[in-house]
């Protein structure tokens, strides 16, 4: 297995010696490899003083280790990360699936040394956040359940930032929009940054609103959740399974397995469900190969006024003139 | 109640300077440099300012006015571009009785893109919330991301200001309406409001600039005169969507232009043909009446827009949304 010793930060020394470790090149911010060891675009983007962004979208070919051994300590790294095939975080010999089904939301201090996995043939996608310490601490202490512990967070002694979540489905659909950004140019960078404060005012959010930290959740109870997920999305073209079937599945009883579902994904499983057929079923109008009768079939909607009538709820406008505006 | 019209002067800025004016004007309160509350007695709510990158700012403002007033924005030869999104309903329908009154649609374009150089004059309706947003973006900035989407020569000849005058109005393109009405939800005080302002204001930048690369480049310049002739004569298809279409030589008759140069300056600002642009307006109201509840029949909706047949009426319908309007009407909740 292939060996990468690299660190991270929020002033951009760190890309040079990440782009030789992987045998690449560094060209306007991109690191650039020969296509034969891996294939896609790792970018990164300064946003401002205390801000610096990462792209990593890239396919494998070999198995690769990359250990984040940081000299800096002054930022915080959130990593959103739709890895699939095969990724797994490393820290303090526990093992961790990092991957979209996964804990595919990440928040680390820069004083831990991770190790990042990947096999050969899996993709990645990730966006990484490099943020300082003294500017998350602003906009924390936003948040006023905050206030009070906020010394205490920041404080080295006391605590070290670290957390495995599960990014929300709202910051899962706005990665999704820039991945439909042409990767280059000066508006790249303006969907990238719009993206990143997007996802850093998600994340706030999903502190506020969760009841509960994640890792107070049994492995096991999270595991089937996200499994549940999982198989609602392969499914999105049948009709909602019902709670007694889903519960069943995930070997709880109803009313847990309801009350965990909404904790860990934020919406219930009726409303996830239907919130991702309709996002796929946006994506499908926005290629212009599918009337809003082909998709209303393949999504199970009753028929084409119950689509239109559910996407302008949703979005605010019906189909048709949502293609007409575009 | 006090009816005389309060009147006042201002022009913005890319920094937040600008927010004294309104301070000085009529006793705005001025908070941590970015939020302006409206003193009472004229108007609840208040705006906010962000400065998102450099050459990006943009402002939210959400009030309701209690008093009338005139607001003059004065031209200015700061090196920026205006981009105003209003958010609310494009068609209102004003109904008198229980008879759905003739002159009672009025349809509005929600996006106008201009120069800082050239006045405007807001009188916002009275006792009605007001939601919009505004992007404030530098010249130079916005030259080089046009750039990056079409050949150099055209983007130059675009942003020549002695040869082209950048102006435009239309409705709001979907994937940005999808995002405003995503913010409209978010209270001004929520911890994160201020990082998804930005997000927003980053994000409909770069959907402007997307949609505007594929305009047709219509290079001239200008003058308020035209502007001021081919809104008159737009407000007017807005104002008589029930009729027919009234014939281009009236049109430029009523703009007094020759038929050619309305037709260009129609499109260079409408980003229409004025023949489409009645057809489209038409039909969202169309869309909008569908929904009311208040007809029975198609026969009766075709009747109302001023169509003859209503089979025709429905094949263009079906035609703009897919969609027949009998079934739309056939599964309105009763």
């Amino acid at each position: 297995m292939k060996e990468v010793i690299h660190q991270y930060g929020v002033e951009l020394d760190w890309v040079a010696g990440l782009a030789e470790g992987i045998g690449g090149y560094v060209e306007d911010n991109y690191i650039r490899i020969e296509d034969e060891v891996q294939q896609g675009n790792r970018y990164v983007l300064p946003i401002n003083d205390h801000l610096t962004a990462f792209i990593i979208d890239v396919t494998y070919r070999q198995d690769v280790v990359f250990k984040l051994r940081n000299t800096r300590s002054d930022f915080v790294g959130l990593y959103f990360n739709l890895s699939e095939g095969g990724a797994i975080h490393i820290l303090n010999d526990v093992t961790r699936s990092a991957e979209r089904w996964g804990y595919n939301l990440g928040i680390f201090d820069a004083d831990l040394n991770g190790d990042f996995q990947v096999k050969s043939g899996s993709t990645t996608y990730m966006i990484a956040i490099f943020i300082k310490k003294t500017a998350l601490k602003q906009y924390l202490s936003q948040i006023p359940q905050h206030q009070q512990i906020i010394e205490s967070i920041f404080n080295p002694e006391l605590n070290t930032i670290v957390r495995f979540d599960r990014m929300s489905n709202h910051a899962w659909w706005l990665i999704n929009e820039l991945r439909k950004v042409p990767p280059k140019g000066p508006l790249y960078d303006i969907f990238i940054t719009g993206t990143v404060y997007g996802l850093i005012a998600d994340y706030m959010d999903q502190i506020i609103n969760q009841e509960i930290i994640i890792e107070q959740v049994l492995p096991e109870d999270l595991g089937n959740i996200v499994k549940s997920q999982a198989y609602l999305i392969a499914h999105l073209e049948e009709a909602f399974p019902g709670i007694h079937f889903l519960a069943t599945e995930a070997s709880m009883s109803e009313t847990k397995y309801k009350k965990l579902f909404k904790k860990i994904s934020g919406i219930s499983p009726n409303s996830f469900f239907l919130s991702n057929k309709l996002g796929y079923a946006k994506e499908m109008l926005e290629t212009g190969n599918f009337t809003i009768g082909e998709i209303a079939d393949k999504f199970g909607f009753f028929d084409s006024s119950h689509l239109i009538e559910q996407f302008k709820q949703t979005y605010g406008v019906p189909p048709k003139e949502y293609l007409s505006q575009l | 109640m006090n009816l005389e019209r309060i009147e006042f002067c201002y022009h913005y800025t890319l920094g937040p300077e600008w927010q004294q004016q309104i301070v000085d004007a009529i006793g705005a309160t001025l908070t941590d440099n970015k939020i302006l509350t409206m003193p009472e007695n004229i108007a609840h709510g208040g705006s906010i300012f962000l400065e998102v990158t450099p050459g990006l700012s943009v402002l939210l403002l959400d009030m309701t006015f209690k008093v009338p007033v005139a607001i003059t924005r004065i031209p200015t030869d700061h090196q920026y571009y205006m981009v105003y999104f209003d958010i609310g309903d494009e068609i209102t329908t004003h109904i008198i009785g229980n008879a759905v009154h003739r002159a009672g649609y009025h349809a509005k374009l929600g996006m106008g893109f201009m120069d800082c150089n050239t006045k405007g004059i807001i009188m916002p309706p009275v006792e009605q919330r007001s939601y919009s947003l505004r992007l404030f973006i530098q010249k130079d900035y916005l030259k080089e991301l046009a750039a990056s989407t079409r050949d150099l020569e055209t983007n130059n000849l675009l942003f020549d200001e002695s040869k082209n005058t950048l102006f435009f109005y239309s409705h709001i393109d979907s994937r940005s309406k999808i995002l405003l009405s995503q913010l409209k939800e978010i209270d001004f005080n929520a911890a994160s409001f201020d990082l998804k302002l930005k997000s927003t204001a980053l994000y409909l930048l770069g959907y402007l600039v997307e949609r505007a690369s594929r305009f047709e480049p219509i290079i001239n310049k200008l003058s308020d005169h035209d502007i001021e002739q081919i809104f008159k004569t737009s407000e007017y298809l807005l104002a008589n969507l029930l009729e027919e279409f009234p014939g281009l030589q009236k049109m430029a008759e009523m703009a007094e232009m020759s038929v050619s140069k309305y037709k260009g300056l129609f499109k260079k600002i409408l980003k229409d043909s004025p023949n489409q642009f009645f057809l489209n307006e038409k039909l969202l109201l169309a869309q909008q009446l569908l929904h009311s509840g208040n007809f029975s029949s198609v026969q009766e909706i075709a009747y109302e827009l001023g169509y003859t047949s209503p089979n025709y009426f429905a094949k263009v319908y079906k035609n703009m949304f897919d969609v027949l309007p009998g079934e739309v009407l056939k599964n309105q909740p009763q």
